[in-house]
């Protein structure tokens, strides 16, 4: 068991050391001069130059690449000599020019509002997708199961954008139900967080937790057809722990694993969702990062998504391991 | 014991809504008695024992009549046929390792039958199981309940099969086709398993098989069955000595014949329990 | 007694499925034709790819151009809002107009249909050949090309794509955006395709058919084209079908993020991007492309569903 978690960490070093290297080639070779971005209007050829070397930019690709790579264990100092040195302390996954922040401080920062959006919404797919798919394999082939499936294929064609537009303007400007999202801790006034939560969190919930419906539901017809099951019903079980620990607890190990997924990637719907309803968080920074071409902070919250992808590739693997009690022996 | 048959069945009649898959079959197993249900595959036999238990698909429609003690089973509430099933009838099916859930161990499912019908706690349905595991001779019960089905061998599954049906020690037991997925030196061993729990508990057996030669070893009385009907019915000495239809005949031909199966040597019998790990 | 059918025993034996997917009959594809969702779907799609095909026809017949300018439309006073009610609706602008500049919404959603539909069909073209082409290259020819193959899509699998779609695409300059569009979309999606394509490559490659015509001395690229490519043509309809509303989301999704089509080019997302600003005194202007993106993306996912469901089924359905 220990073997195999040092295989799947080292092979997730090796990951996300390409990753690191894709993403630099990309922000290295295919970016326009971030010097003049940040630069801004009033520029001097000179000043550009200036900027330029402060940031590292007239060394040959690999110098920079090393300076990339190892600031992020032991930190870098930018424009080194210069009178304008910055400390970038490790982990250091750049340094914004615009906002005069470190990177990897600024998505910490952040990050608390996109994990309340992403934990709350995650909560809320999980329980309704999982929900509506074992209602709808159990009464397969009734109404319920027809229009819960057809709402379901709707739920993934809807783009969360729009939605919460949708959202934002019948709830918040038309009905005046909710007042408009604003981060509020949930200590200083819970009523608040919840009414700024609720929109984003049903916004990104509403596509998953149709995936997650049609998912189930798909595993829970296959496992309702195991000879487990009538063997379930030999034993003169009641009805719900046929059900629930029979047919439900075996459909569920594919869910698990979607889940570590779609947890990891979550950053790109949280983008959108938090942008729409004026959220600051990773998402938004990004977001604004992109309109103003700021690239340390593009490239910064990619390296973060890449990481959260690949670690969650490992737990998804490992939590996989503890449910399925055949793995479980094999990597013994 | 009394002379009443413990389960009679009057003119069994199942039909789905595309067609009738039983036709109107009759038989009775007395106290202790042993009926072997033998037939190909889609005679009805299965069928025809999932109407006993009550776990016929919802779109089969049946008639006739199913006593079991005396208690007319057939149009009997899901709820009543439940407290019946696992308690007082219980099946063994034919493929040990799909008719275990996976993601348990072996020791709760067992706890699970019995403690549906008889209560306890988590702690004392182990001690059943554990018990239950003893009686059909698997080794180290104690620790083999901690394990999951996909750690036991064949021969090992099916006797977990068997430790599930015996631990509310019922009067009538279902069997079917319990060794057609094993090994031959294997299916030996389970029959002879069979013959004894029976022969302990006195259990009444509806025994379901294709095989010919495995229902001569167990069964006093044979019904043969095809195409959902009665083909012929009498003792096992009668059928093998004398089959008066020619489709027993075709099947015994398709068999080695009872006086071959005498003349085999002994099974080598290892000692129970140690065939696997 | 609510058991499932597989109590049904010996009875339904032997129907199992032997692997890969066999072409429906012609029957089960009428099964379909026949719901009043798959019907429903079809008709709309049918009227988009009209008005994507047709775009400039279509906006002469309704009046105005994707990039023509009514200031007569708008209302200065108001900071630019639509004249009258329904954000300007009437017998010259079907659809309304666009805030301050007054451009004609139906006009926009037709050329935006346009840009939609080809970056999505390009992306889905260039994802099948790749996957397909990628996918039977690691299936048949195993070995190291199969490990490298594999470890390729592992890799980009791996990747958290729409926030590297965005990064690649904010990253390079201008240029022709459609163009670069389909490739990043291709780019990150052919894994999907190539490891379904692979693993039927493999089955397939173990069935009689084929040994018996590999005995029979036909060589590899015949046996390719003539006998496994067919079997693969159901599977590649069915991906090909859902990935096509996949990239129409996911164009939007990054014209709607600013690193899309860039205007004055119009593009569904985009539209609603531009719609943001205004959501609340102009709620059509959002709405509008935003139907219109939902139908197109549900009806091609309901088409995909179906397709999938039939041949899933080995035709019976």
């Amino acid at each position: 068991m220990i073997s195999y978690i040092l295989k799947r960490l080292l092979g997730a070093v090796v990951t996300m050391l390409a990753v690191i290297f894709f993403t630099f080639i990309i922000f290295f070779y295919l970016t326009p001069d971030p010097a003049a971005s940040i630069c801004g209007d009033a520029c001097t050829p000179d000043t550009i130059v200036q900027i330029r070397r402060q940031l590292g930019l007239e060394e040959p690709f690999f110098v920079q690449f090393w300076a990339f790579l190892s600031g992020i264990f032991v930190g870098r100092t930018y424009g080194e000599g210069t009178a304008a040195e910055i400390y970038c302390s490790a982990p250091c996954l750049g340094y914004s020019f615009q906002y005069r922040t470190d990177v990897f401080d600024g998505i910490v920062d952040r990050l608390p509002v996109t994990i309340t959006i992403a934990v709350g919404a995650a909560v809320l797919w999980i329980l309704s997708g999982v929900a509506a798919g074992v209602i709808s394999a159990v009464k397969q082939g009734t109404w319920w199961d027809r229009g819960a499936m057809m709402f379901a294929l709707a739920g993934v064609s809807l783009p969360n954008y729009f939605v919460a537009l949708v959202l934002q303007y019948l709830l918040v400007v038309q009905l005046q139900w909710l007042p408009f999202p604003a981060v509020v801790g949930f200590t200083d006034d819970p009523t608040r967080w919840f009414q700024t939560y609720i929109m984003p969190w049903t916004v990104l919930a509403l596509m998953y937790a149709s995936m997650y419906a049609r998912l189930t539901r798909t595993n829970m017809i296959d496992t309702l057809g195991e000879n487990f099951m009538r063997t379930a019903h030999a034993k003169g079980l009641r009805p719900a722990p046929i059900m629930l620990r029979h047919g439900l607890r075996p459909s569920l190990t594919p869910v698990v694993t979607l889940l570590g997924m779609d947890f990891a990637t979550l950053l790109g719907g949280a983008l959108i969702t938090e942008t729409v309803f004026g959220l600051n968080g990773v998402g938004r920074w990004a977001y604004n990062a992109i309109g103003t071409n700021d690239q340390p902070v593009i490239m910064g919250v990619t390296l973060l998504a890449a990481f959260a992808v690949i670690i969650a590739n490992i737990v998804v693997d490992l939590t996989y391991t503890a449910l399925d009690p055949r793995v479980r022996e094999s990597t013994k | 014991m009394t002379d009443k048959p413990m389960l009679q069945v009057v003119d069994l009649t199942i039909a789905f809504p595309t067609a009738a898959v039983v036709d109107q079959v009759s038989f009775e197993i007395p106290q202790g008695g042993t009926m072997g249900l033998v037939g190909e595959s889609g005679s009805g036999k299965s069928m025809t024992s999932l109407a006993v238990m009550g776990l016929l698909p919802r779109e089969a429609r049946t008639t006739g009549r199913i006593s079991f003690m005396d208690e007319e089973l057939l149009g009997r509430s899901d709820r009543q046929m439940r407290r019946l099933r696992g308690d007082r009838m219980a099946m063994i099916f034919q493929d040990p390792l799909s008719s275990l859930n996976p993601y348990y161990t072996v020791g709760f499912q067992i706890a699970e039958a019995y403690r549906a019908h008889r209560g306890g706690s988590r702690r004392a349905g182990l001690r059943r199981a554990v018990e239950a595991m003893d009686r059909v001779k698997i080794v180290d019960a104690d620790k083999r309940v901690n394990h999951y089905p996909h750690q036991f061998s064949g021969g090992m599954r099916q006797r977990v099969m068997i430790a599930m049906a015996l631990v509310c020690e019922p009067e009538l037991i279902i069997a079917d086709e319990p060794t057609t997925a094993l090994d031959v030196t294997v299916q030996a061993q389970i029959l002879e398993l069979l013959a004894e729990v029976q022969q302990s508990t006195g259990a009444g057996m509806l025994f379901i098989t294709h095989d010919l030669a495995v229902v001569s070893q167990v069964s006093d009385r044979i019904t043969v069955m095809r195409h959902g009907r009665t083909v012929e019915q009498g003792t096992a000495e009668q059928i093998f000595s004398r089959p008066s239809n020619d489709y027993t005949r075709q099947l015994l031909a398709a068999t080695p014949r009872l006086d071959d199966q005498v003349d085999l040597p002994e099974p080598i019998l290892t000692p129970v329990g140690s065939e696997d790990s | 007694m609510a058991v499932p059918s597989s109590a049904q025993l010996e009875e339904v034996d032997g129907q199992a499925p032997g692997g890969g997917s066999k072409p429906p009959g012609a029957s089960a594809l009428k099964t379909i034709l026949r719901k009043p969702s798959v019907i429903f779907s079809l008709a709309f799609l049918l009227i988009v790819t009209g008005m994507a095909v047709f775009a400039p026809w279509v906006t002469q017949l309704s009046g105005w151009g994707p990039l023509q300018f009514d200031e007569s439309a708008v209302d200065s006073s108001t900071g630019g809002l639509p004249l009258g009610p329904w954000g300007g609706i009437s017998a010259d602008h079907w659809f309304g107009v666009e805030p301050q500049n007054g451009r004609d919404i139906f006009a926009r959603i037709v050329y935006g249909a346009r840009v939609s539909m080809l970056i999505a069909i390009c992306a889905t073209a260039l994802t099948m050949l790749i996957g397909v082409t990628l996918g039977m290259l690691a299936g048949f020819a195993g070995g190291w090309v199969d490990a490298v193959i594999s470890r390729l899509m592992d890799f980009l699998m791996a990747f958290p794509a729409l926030i590297f779609m965005i990064a690649v695409l904010s990253a390079v300059p201008q240029g022709n955006r459609p163009l670069l569009l389909v490739l990043v979309l291709s780019l990150f999606s052919w894994p999907q395709t190539a490891r379904v394509v692979r693993g039927q490559a493999m089955s397939i490659t173990n069935r009689e058919f084929v040994e018996a015509a590999r005995a029979s001395g036909a060589g590899r690229m015949t046996l390719v084209f003539k006998e496994v490519l067919p079997n693969l043509s159901g599977t590649v309809i069915v991906m090909a079908t859902l990935a096509v509303p996949t990239f129409i989301a996911t164009e939007a999704g990054l014209s709607f993020l600013g690193v899309g089509v860039i205007p004055p080019t119009p593009s569904w997302g985009q539209m609603i991007a531009q719609a943001v600003p205004w959501y609340a005194s102009h709620p059509l202007f959002f709405a509008v492309p935003g139907i219109f993106l939902f139908l197109t993306v549900f009806s091609f996912t309901i088409l995909g569903d179906n397709l999938q469901k039939v041949w899933a089924s080995g035709g019976r359905s």
